[in-house]
């Protein structure tokens, strides 16, 4: 009796502090960088000495951080815009293979999953090379195309989970009420899989945001993006402002999480 | 959908179009449904093989069977859900085999109902009516009226998921009525439904049926449900169709051992004929007794046989006579008003026979012998016929 609750409490002691140290590898750097952003002082430092919002008002000052400010534009049009052309590609894969288990449609889904299993830096220089083989100069259209083709899997995926629990019952009954494939699709399937798709968008979204890989590849001279600026701020000068965008970025995405938590359950949709 | 329903040639006199009842707008006429010859096959699997039935306008037909019998299956071809491998599908005695499901305006009630769970009560009965194309002010009024016909108007803005089973299958039947289908297919209805509500569901479908004149078919592998709610039955076993008759018939003169045994409980007695004349056949049971028996079937002397007697066919009685058999008796199990019997024949044969219990105790062990009652009819199989 004594020896099993022995046993209980150091169980439930290593599982405590695994967890603590998971929590810890896994929130710590967010709350130095957020910290650091706020310091004082004129490096990158933790912890910081004193606090202010100094690096906040000229990360946001439209002359001194110009730069910044459109790598950042070019990051967004390019996270939009590749979240628009994955979402509408991957759900139109995921209606047309799932269910089907014949050969030709596994070979295609392993296939639209590829993207995901191969190094981004030799998708990346595979891309450069192909494009200038084309005839193609690096261009903000070319990364969105780029960034596209590597975050198709994420709206793959919790489109295919949604698709799988679709009832197909769901779908008899509509067409034996006269409705044809395309009236099903936008009145039934859309909304019932319309969480999942929400759900890709995001993932999409915030994946294309922060690549490097495939970006510092098919980056030119006018196209500079924002994680790509990061980095080189970061070598050349350790400028603080690099924190205060991580804190702008964090502090967004989390805002997204929330509101699409609250919308389509989120962390449900990824778990699936 | 209304011209093929009402007859639209105006009379000789006012032009008067004849009404089918109170409210013609929604009367729907049955439609007859002939399978031809369907078989189909999953790969090597023979799901349903060759059959051929007759579904009469307005009636009620129900496909009986275990698990695996094809029922369900001969169901979604008629539906369209698959394509038989051969044969034909005839709804009104035109061929539907080459019609895609959503055009052959046939309604399903799914036996979890398929609701669409996004939907409310209102929109899901307005989806068939909405996917046809109709005027947004005639989509308004029959919802309306269907919501009336099963008893939901003061639901129509709920949800699937905050009704109850009875009521989710109500509007499930609504959504497919809604759109006049000509046949309404029914697939296991009741087995999700708690045992109180199925009585409930299977009277309300009956008046439906009775009320639209519709041609239903209903799969299930429930008797009592198939029995109490069709007009005839159909009782399928490995792909083909046993027997398809009135469930009087199908309980009372079983065409196989198949439907003997799978239709109520039944007592198999091992025996040989002597002879076969003039609708009598006299058989000799291993159980030591030579019975005449009135059949149809004519049997050459000698051939092997089992005898199925229902329980309520056989009496106990105390003593020996010429056509009875000695039963040793090993329990008795009083269910409600009667008596359940367990015995052995002197061959090991076990036997169920059912007695009413009129206030006397009866001896619940030892010999007696049972024979016939003399106003029961068994049925009489060749032996080998045995699956």
């Amino acid at each position: 009796m004594r020896s099993r609750r022995t046993g209980d409490f150091s169980y439930s002691l290593a599982i405590g502090l695994l967890a603590a140290i998971g929590f810890l590898i896994l929130v710590g750097p967010v709350v130095i960088v957020l910290l650091t952003s706020f310091t004082e002082g004129r490096s990158i430092r933790f912890p910081p000495s004193g606090l202010s919002t100094q690096w906040y008002q000229l990360l946001f000052d439209a002359t001194s951080s110009r730069q910044i400010h459109r790598a950042a534009l070019n990051s967004l049009q390019v996270a939009g815009a590749t979240m628009i052309m994955a979402t509408v590609l991957g759900t139109l894969a995921s209606v047309a293979l799932a269910r089907r288990s014949g050969k030709w449609a596994r070979a295609l889904d392993t296939f639209f999953m590829w993207p995901m299993i191969l190094p981004m830096l030799a998708f990346g220089l595979a891309a450069l090379m192909y494009f200038t083989f084309l005839g193609l100069r690096p261009s903000l259209e070319l990364i969105m195309i780029g960034h596209t083709i590597v975050v198709i899997p994420f709206v793959l995926r919790t489109t295919s989970a949604s698709m799988s629990q679709l009832e197909p019952a769901l779908l008899e009954s509509s067409a034996s009420l006269g409705a044809s494939w395309f009236y099903t699709f936008r009145r039934v399937t859309l909304p019932m899989i319309a969480p999942g798709i929400i759900a890709g968008g995001f993932l999409a979204f915030v994946a294309s945001l922060d690549n490097v890989p495939v970006s510092l590849f098919l980056t030119g001279p006018r196209s500079d993006m924002l994680p790509i600026r990061m980095w080189g701020m970061m070598e050349s000068t350790l400028d603080v402002r690099v924190a205060a965008v991580s804190g702008v970025l964090i502090a967004s995405v989390l805002v997204l999480m929330l509101v699409l938590e609250r919308l389509v359950g989120l962390t449900r949709r990824l778990r699936d | 959908m209304l011209g093929d329903i009402l007859p639209n040639k105006p009379s000789s006199k006012g032009g008067q179009v004849p009404t089918r009842s109170a409210d013609p707008s929604i009367s729907v006429r049955g439609h007859t449904v002939d399978l031809d010859a369907v078989t189909h096959r999953y790969g090597t699997l023979t799901a349903v093989a060759d059959v051929s039935l007759t579904v009469r306008a307005g009636e009620i037909v129900a496909l009986l069977g275990p698990s695996g019998c094809g029922k369900t299956t001969l169901l979604r071809l008629v539906a369209g859900f698959l394509r038989q491998s051969a044969g034909s599908v005839r709804i009104d005695g035109k061929p539907i085999d080459a019609l895609p499901a959503n055009q052959r305006n046939v309604g399903i009630v799914f036996q979890n109902y398929a609701l669409f769970p996004h939907m409310t009560v209102a929109d899901n009965i307005a989806y068939g009516l909405q996917a046809h194309g109709r005027p947004r002010d005639d989509v308004r009024k029959t919802v309306e009226r269907f919501l009336e016909v099963v008893r939901l108007g003061e639901f129509r803005d709920r949800l699937p998921r905050q009704l109850s089973g009875g009521q989710q299958q109500r509007v499930a039947l609504a959504r497919a009525l809604a759109v006049e289908p000509t046949v309404l297919l029914l697939d296991e209805p009741f087995s999700a439904l708690d045992k109180s509500l199925r009585l409930d569901m299977q009277i309300e479908i009956k008046r439906l049926q009775r009320q639209f004149g519709l041609t239903a078919i209903l799969v299930t592998h429930d008797q009592d449900e198939a029995m109490s709610i069709a007009d005839r039955i159909a009782v399928m076993n490995q792909g083909r169709v046993e027997q398809f008759d009135t469930p009087i018939n199908v309980y009372d003169r079983p065409a196989t051992l198949f439907v003997t045994g799978f239709i109520g409980t039944t007592n198999l007695l091992r025996g040989k004929t002597l002879h076969s004349s003039n609708g009598t056949t006299t058989i000799a049971l291993d159980a030591g007794v030579q019975l005449a028996i009135a059949s149809e079937r004519h049997f050459a002397p000698g051939t092997p046989i089992l005898l199925s007697a229902r329980p309520e066919q056989l009496h106990l009685y105390g003593e020996a006579s010429a056509d009875r058999w000695p039963v040793r008796r090993r329990f008795a199990l009083p269910i409600g008003p009667n008596t359940m019997h367990d015995l052995e024949t002197r061959d090991g044969a076990t036997l169920k026979i059912v007695e009413q219990r009129i206030g006397a105790i009866v001896d619940a062990t030892g010999e007696a012998w049972c024979g016939l009652r003399t106003e029961a009819r068994p049925s009489l199989f060749e032996s080998s016929s045995q699956p």
